[in-house]
């Protein structure tokens, strides 16, 4: 049994930032991911400029390889029943489209840890000061003996079953899923990422260019037909739009996602001496940008492992105090005291919002409330509610909500 | 997959696009590990030549983060500095075989200066000893390894006192001279770096080399001030002077311009032998002012004080009761002042330190109230240094930072004569460009009291603070590591560039201290 100081399941964004940091610190550091690097990942990949800047400063300038075409984007387009657009641009210039399959092996490859891919994770057992790690490896079990275990193994986290068997049951599931078309006519700008309030299309519609194609993509609550919502927001474009596509490509791909927590401050972040972080730990931006929030969440997960042993403190206890200032600013982004009265994205809504006229901005607000009603059935409301009138009192989101 | 490796030094150009991190430069400031080739057959050759390289986890351990704690490495190997001779042998070696070098003296830097990140990393506190004092010409010499609080007992052994050193006298003499080191006298005397008269330095090929303003003066401009990219000090020369038990004189305003305008009229007409300002968050603003002799005290009775626009301490503390009544919401601000006044201000008063009204040892006294009520396990003080005209907008604005960032923190501001002969010391440093006369420098401290925030908290502090810099053509006292991306959004690409060629030149392997600036 390899005996090493911190295992990591997943070869995604966040494992590299957290083995980052546990490298620099002289950790042995161990990734275990169940396909072979460089492996594919369904994402939009579109990085917000905050996700940017920390893989420029921790892994160093991208590499062309890592981008898809356009290898940038240029800011947020938000579409409206009421036919009003709403473009706006990051407030730190164009940020990258990163192609995830190289993206997340160039910064696997940049943390300096060890690698061991086509490894499944298959359970842990918590054994006081040390957690045993169960794998398989071409159908050969394997196990690893480490102090510490961080889970970045995204939504559908394993390591999330591992240690809380129950909560998959307890959340809302979403599926979204993508389809490239081949584009015959497409007038909306390859400059951004477009997003449509609208309620007919489903809980989370989009498109923007790749590699010369358009993807289309839809969100929606799981157990929804897939080719029939896709078909719907295929027809809106083209006839609402006039966005012309060839028929889909066969690579359509999809995923399920946990929209949840970081809009009502019920994040998971382990036990003991399992940590999870990234999507696995239930952060996501609003628009669905996980990956800086990953870079962010999954640093400061290895952090937490080194502070722990500089203090001589229980890991949990250093993780949940250190990632208060991610929830606070991954939350303050679903938080609608601050959307109305803060900044808290990295473009500005109220700013687009004051450039309509007064008319288009009650038609936007009363679309956005029609598109926010869609999601009712999950009653999420009373819940956004009290951290948003939390966060001014206290200065921060109850801890007591996490897991 | 194809990752092309990234040339020291080098902004590779950006795929993303060019207006991508608007005026970020594409550098990697938490730099990667070194890959370890070669390092076998160094410490192979440094063994052979006598020098002893400690290799086990526990001694490199020691040294894998500096006291700002956001950076982390860790050296293949750690060499404790004994002689000039063994650092001459370090670097050639190191030269030869191209193994990173980074120097270490107290380890007081923030952003992971005196971090290795891989390869050897030179404890110069093995080299901490005075060499000799001449008490007439009023000179010392000693090695660069020594910290200021062991300077400063050796010299009042000799009745002498140092001129002007950091508050925190852990730091070791060599590591302030590639800085800066400011003092509250620097308004008077210039900063710790102003106070070297000759060094000898060990070149990174390896070269053992005196300099002074007279001797091989460009490379000492280059060491002094230098980020430690052009040598390793190994002794220094500093001046120094009889030793004067101090005057001090406490004033009091909430207002920080108020304050900052009057710390200024101060250093204008030389009024006072030492003067900064320290501050509780911004609602109370202490302007220190000392003096050596009693005619500078009487003098300044005289013609200065009456001018001030700040309180005693009583007085002070009334306007304060009035402040608070009618601001009940404000309480737990009010107690807060109440438990730091009540906890710090004693410690700038015990007796033991002072004698007739005048305190007998500042060094001790500083250096252990900075320990005690400013320091915490992660030192992050980002800073602006500025001309005196932008000075209080850019306290205001860092202000405005702290405020948003964290519930209680510290300013302190101290001005910087500046020596008109220093000039070419002065170039890419601390010392802002702009600044004629004196600069003017404050430092943000938060009070982090036992709570554990992530680096990246501390990270985005730090940043919002710097852009101010960045947004006001000022310049820092820390400069490098991982802010190293900002000295080109500072200084502009073509005085970076010049000095990246100078380094270039003098260190060709671009082994030594690699990932502080360039």
């Amino acid at each position: 049994m390899r005996n090493v100081d911190v295992v990591i399941v997943g070869a995604s964004l966040a494992a590299a930032a957290a083995a980052k940091r546990t490298v620099d610190a002289g950790l042995e550091t161990i990734i275990l991911e169940r396909k072979e690097l460089p492996r594919h990942k369904i994402c939009s990949g579109i990085l917000s400029p905050r996700g940017h800047r920390f893989l420029l400063e921790n892994f160093g300038p991208l590499p062309r390889e890592v981008l898809h075409e356009p290898t940038s984007c240029r800011g947020v387009t938000f579409h409206f029943p009421c036919r009003v657009e709403m473009p706006m641009d990051f407030f730190h210039g164009t940020t990258p489209h990163l192609h995830r399959k190289y993206s997340d092996y160039w910064a696997i490859q940049r943390s300096g840890a060890e690698v061991h891919d086509q490894t499944s994770f298959a359970g842990l057992e918590q054994r006081g000061d040390h957690v045993i790690v169960h794998a398989r490896r071409g159908g050969e079990p394997i196990a690893y003996r480490a102090r510490q275990v961080i889970g970045a193994d995204g939504p559908s986290s394993l390591v999330v079953r591992a240690v809380y068997p129950d909560y998959t049951k307890q959340i809302p599931w979403f599926f979204v899923g993508q389809k490239f078309h081949e584009i015959i006519d497409c007038p909306l700008s390859p400059d951004y990422f477009h997003f449509w309030f609208h309620p007919g299309l489903g809980h989370y519609t989009w498109s923007h260019a790749r590699d010369g194609r358009q993807i289309v993509g839809v969100g929606f609550k799981r157990g929804d037909n897939f080719a029939k919502k896709h078909q719907v927001v295929e027809q809106y474009l083209r006839d609402k739009h006039g966005v012309h596509l060839k028929p889909a490509d066969d690579d359509h791909e999809g995923c399920a996602e946990n929209f949840g927590p970081s809009l009502i401050n019920r994040y998971v972040f382990g036990k003991d001496n399992v940590l999870l972080t990234g999507q696995a730990a239930g952060f996501l931006n609003m628009i669905g940008e996980g990956m800086s929030c990953a870079l962010h969440s999954g640093a400061i997960s290895g952090e937490a492992i080194v502070e722990a042993a500089r203090r001589n403190r229980p890991v949990q206890e250093i993780y949940r105090k250190m990632i208060a200032s991610e929830v606070r600013r991954c939350t303050d982004q679903w938080n609608p005291l601050k959307i109305a009265f803060d900044r808290p994205h990295e473009a500005d809504f109220p700013e687009a919002l004051m450039k309509l006229s007064w008319r288009e901005r009650r038609l936007v607000l009363r679309d956005m409330w029609n598109f926010v009603v869609l999601f009712k059935e999950f009653k999420w409301g009373r819940q956004i509610a009290a951290a948003a009138l939390q966060r001014p009192l206290f200065g921060a989101y109850p801890v007591q909500r996490w897991l | 997959m194809l990752i092309p490796p990234v040339v020291p030094g080098t902004v590779g150009p950006c795929p993303v696009a060019p207006d991508a991190l608007k005026g970020i430069v594409r550098q990697q400031t938490n730099p990667a590990r070194w890959n370890g080739g070669g390092w076998d057959a160094y410490v192979a050759e440094l063994r052979a030549a006598g020098v002893e390289v400690a290799e086990s986890m526990a001694t490199r351990g020691i040294f894998a983060t500096d006291a700002g704690g956001t950076a982390y490495g860790m050296p293949h190997g750690v060499v404790v500095a004994r002689s000039t001779a063994q650092v001459a042998a370090l670097l050639k070696a190191a030269q030869a075989h191209r193994v990173p070098v980074t120097v270490r003296g107290g380890g007081l830097t923030t952003e992971g200066e005196s971090v290795a990140y891989g390869g050897v990393l030179l404890d110069m506190t093995g080299m901490s000893r005075v060499l000799h004092v001449d008490a007439d010409a009023l000179t010392v010499r000693c090695e660069a390894g020594i910290y200021w609080h062991a300077l400063a007992e050796e010299l009042r052994r000799e009745n002498l006192d140092y001129l002007s050193a950091p508050l925190n006298m852990t730091s070791s003499v060599g590591g302030t001279l590639g800085v800066g080191g400011i003092d509250v006298n620097s308004a008077r005397l210039g900063c710790s770096a102003d106070q070297a008269i000759a060094l000898r330095v060990v070149t990174p090929t390896g070269d053992i080399v005196e300099c002074s303003d007279s001797e091989n003066a460009e490379l000492f401009q280059r060491v002094i001030l230098g980020y430690g990219q052009f040598g390793v000090i190994t002794e220094v020369t500093l001046r120094v002077r009889p030793y004067t038990p101090l005057r001090m004189h406490y004033y009091y305003y909430s207002s920080l311009r108020t304050a900052i305008e009057d710390l200024q009229l101060l250093d204008r007409n030389d009024a006072s032998d030492y003067s900064g300002i320290l501050t509780i968050m911004d609602c109370a603003v202490n302007l220190l002012v000392a003096f050596d002799s009693d005619e500078r005290e009487a003098a300044f009775k005289a013609t200065w004080e009456q001018r001030l626009r700040g309180y005693g301490e009583f007085g002070f503390a009334l306007c304060m009761a009035g402040h608070y009544a009618l601001r009940p919401w404000q309480i737990g601000e009010a107690l807060y002042l109440l438990r730091r006044k009540q906890a710090v201000f004693p410690e700038f008063r015990r007796p033991e330190f002072h004698r007739d009204g005048r305190m007998d040892d500042r060094s001790v006294v500083f250096s252990r109230a900075v320990w005690k009520h400013w320091g915490s396990r992660n030192m992050v003080i980002p800073d602006l240094a500025t001309s005196a005209d932008r000075f209080v907008e850019a306290v205001e604005r860092g202000n405005a930072v702290c405020r948003k960032y964290f519930r209680h923190y510290t300013l302190y501001c101290v001005g910087i004569k500046l020596r008109a002969d220093h000039a070419p010391h002065y170039e890419m440093s601390c010392v802002p460009p702009g600044a004629e006369g004196w600069a003017y420098g404050c430092e943000f401290e938060p009070m982090i009291e036992g709570e554990v925030y992530s680096r990246d908290h501390f990270q985005s502090f730090k940043n919002a603070i710097y852009d101010i810099g960045v947004d006001m053509g000022a310049s820092y006292y820390r400069f490098g590591g991982m802010m190293k991306g900002y000295i080109r959004r500072v200084f502009g690409d073509a005085l970076v560039d010049r000095h990246l060629a100078m380094k270039r030149q003098a260190d060709p392997a671009m082994i030594l201290n690699r990932d502080v600036i360039f």
